[in-house]
């Protein structure tokens, strides 16, 4: 077996993320949390040891949200080439993605309604084949959309054949 | 007039229906026939006036550049597409259309989109649709009198010994049985259905073990004798020709199918080989190819299938024959010993957690609960079977033009994947593969699939395979420890 490896991409995803992403868990969070802590307060009949599981769960999502968005952000990079679209996420399972510029069809940039709030933008590039689409996410709302110009432009300049 | 024939299809549960209906309001036997045969008028006027009034509203035409079509009775529809985006042309006539001597045409491009996606034209006579084929095809002038060269496969009759081998074998006659029983149903025949069934079943309850035998045995031979008619129909006069530029697939007894591909739509090959097919020495081949619909379209039939159930070694050939002998089998990488260590410890898993419950059960009831046993110690060894095979059937290879990955137990599948159709690698590695020194690529394509992996390889071997594979676009971005040579750049075989 040799040593070889994929190096990370150069770059990371705005700053700004880690503040969207983390509202995106506490908004999924919170109400669970609270959920947990309204059964507990009214269904039960309030036991000490029951209180403690409780209180630890509601910890334990809140820890989650505040930790899982800085871990995301230290794990997802991309990177443009002349020749290519490079990813890399996850962070249990690791994904690198590699796209050719010959073989891209289509550039999407999508900006949801909270993410709006924050300037982000995501980036999808997408291949012929039903498998191969590549997000590039959360990045600057300015700078995806040079981004995508960047990625449309060098696209029509590299001749292939998209199927 | 083949839509009127075929509306006598509809006719007869109309009657049956009536008949059902008015014997209960207490008709005579005239005022009945007259009701049915007022029926029977009515639905295939119907449906004739119908056809007329769409063969009426449908104009085709096919210029230098595009091949138009504009349907629609009420709502009118035009479409067109471009010559050189024409992919595959499907040529099918079921048995009442070709003994009128005419064709349904399907024309294929290379959108990977739903159903109804294809331009049908329905229907045309025999003569148009094979001109038709052969000019939207291109290269009328260049195409020979085909069937004059030897074809790269024919239809021997002995294949139809691996027809039964298919799991449908087994469930088949069952399947048709609910099915059956559910469309009596509909028709108000449960009670008949029931009364057949009462004594029947009582001589089961009688006779428990003959009676399940016996049914095992009535299941089985029914399906085979389906499985074996089914072959006949669908592959009978099978015949796989290489025209110029093209592969053209004609098959079937009642419906006379065909299918022509164009070879540099052709992304590559599969030879798949089911547990029950492998077992008895067959193998399936199929295309890798753009602009081919998913089996939605022929149901059960697999569309890329270029071959009925083969002798193994016929499979490879013919698979060597369509990607240019690089098909072979010989000469594929192992995977490192982690893979199967891999396997074995899932499946060491997967008959821990029955015998955990099983264990849990035995010892918190109080019947005799040995029972509860059997289910890991049947699992055991299927689990085990199962890693082995799978580690065993993992392998992978570059061969001139062609990625070639194998993997799968129950189905074995070899893929052989053109490398200038790649567009694009995943490389995934999940915690215990991560652990293991393994990784998953996956190739993506625009064919078939969309993705075809090298499952469980070595991360080294794997990264190489990728980067060799499609020259130039994984190596800027790998590591290789100092003083290893990269290995991409032998250049792009064509």
């Amino acid at each position: 077996m040799t040593g070889t490896s994929m190096r990370p991409p150069r770059n990371r995803a705005d700053p700004r993320a880690v503040a969207w992403w983390t509202a995106q868990w506490l908004v999924l969070m919170v109400p669970v949390t609270a959920a947990a802590g309204w059964a507990y307060w009214t269904l039960t009949d309030r036991p000490v040891w029951l209180g403690v599981v409780v209180a630890a769960f509601g910890a334990g999502c809140l820890a989650l949200a505040v930790a899982a968005p800085r871990a995301s952000y230290r794990v997802e990079r991309w990177e443009v080439t002349d020749d290519a679209v490079y990813t890399r996420k996850g962070w249990l399972t690791h994904t690198w993605q590699v796209a050719p510029m010959s073989r891209v069809q289509r550039i999407d940039t999508a900006r949801g309604p909270v993410q709006r709030l924050f300037g982000l933008a995501d980036v999808t590039v997408t291949t012929a084949s039903s498998a191969g689409a590549i997000t590039i996410a959360a990045l600057d709302h300015r700078l995806a959309a040079d981004l995508a110009e960047r990625l449309t432009a060098r696209t029509q300049a590299t001749p292939g054949d998209a199927t | 007039m083949a839509s009127a024939v075929k509306s006598l299809a509809l006719v007869a549960p109309a009657v049956i229906g009536l008949v059902r209906l008015f014997t209960g309001a207490g008709w005579p036997v005239w005022g009945l026939a007259v009701a049915c045969a007022a029926a029977a008028v009515l639905i295939v006027g119907g449906v004739a006036a119908y056809d007329v009034a769409r063969l009426r509203s449908t104009r085709w035409r096919l210029t230098g550049e595009r091949l138009e079509l504009r349907t629609g009775i009420a709502v009118r529809r035009a479409r067109a597409i471009p010559r050189d985006r024409v992919r595959s042309v499907d040529l099918r006539a079921d048995p009442v259309l070709r003994m009128l001597g005419l064709t349904v045409v399907k024309v294929g491009t290379g959108e990977r989109a739903a159903d109804g996606d294809e331009l049908t034209l329905d229907p045309l006579t025999r003569g148009d649709a094979e001109t038709l084929r052969r000019t939207l095809l291109r290269g009328a002038a260049a195409d020979e009198q085909p069937g004059r060269d030897a074809p790269l496969a024919e239809l021997r009759w002995s294949w139809i010994r691996y027809a039964p081998l298919t799991v449908w074998t087994f469930t088949g006659a069952v399947t048709v049985l609910g099915v059956a029983y559910q469309a009596a149903e509909r028709l108000g025949l449960e009670d008949l259905a029931e009364r057949a069934a009462g004594p029947v079943w009582e001589w089961v309850a009688g006779h428990p073990l003959p009676a399940a035998a016996l049914l095992l045995a009535a299941n089985l031979v029914a399906g085979a004798l389906g499985a074996v008619l089914l072959f006949a129909e669908s592959w009978g006069r099978y015949r796989l020709d290489r025209e110029p530029g093209r592969l053209r697939l004609r098959r079937g007894l009642l419906t006379a199918r065909s299918l022509t591909l164009e070879e540099r739509r052709l992304r590559g090959v599969e030879v798949s080989e089911p547990l029950l097919l492998r077992l008895g020495g067959g193998a399936r081949v199929k295309a890798i190819a753009t602009g081919l619909g998913t089996a939605a379209d022929g149901g059960t039939e697999d569309v890329g299938a270029l071959a009925p159930p083969l002798p193994r070694l016929l499979a490879w050939g013919l698979a060597g024959a369509i990607a240019g002998r690089d098909g072979g089998e010989a000469g594929l990488v192992r995977h490192p010993p982690a893979a199967r260590r891999r396997r074995v410890v899932r499946a060491a898993v997967a008959v821990a957690v029955p015998a955990a419950v099983a264990g849990v059960v035995s010892w918190s009831l109080p019947w005799p609960s040995a029972w509860a046993w059997a289910v890991p110690a049947v699992a055991a060894p299927v689990a085990w079977w199962g890693a082995v095979t799978g580690a065993r059937s993992l392998g992978h290879a570059l061969a001139g033009r062609h990625l070639i990955t194998r993997h799968g137990a129950v189905v074995r599948r070899t893929v052989a994947l053109e490398r200038a159709g790649i567009s694009g690698w995943t490389i995934t590695e999940s915690f215990f593969q991560r652990r293991a020194g393994l990784v998953t690529v996956s190739a993506a394509t625009a064919a078939g699939d969309g993705h075809y992996e090298v499952l469980d390889v070595g991360r080294g071997d794997g990264l190489d395979l990728a980067a060799r594979a499609v020259p130039g676009l994984l190596e800027p971005f790998l590591t290789r420890p100092a003083g290893e040579p990269a290995s991409g750049g032998k250049g792009r075989a064509a």
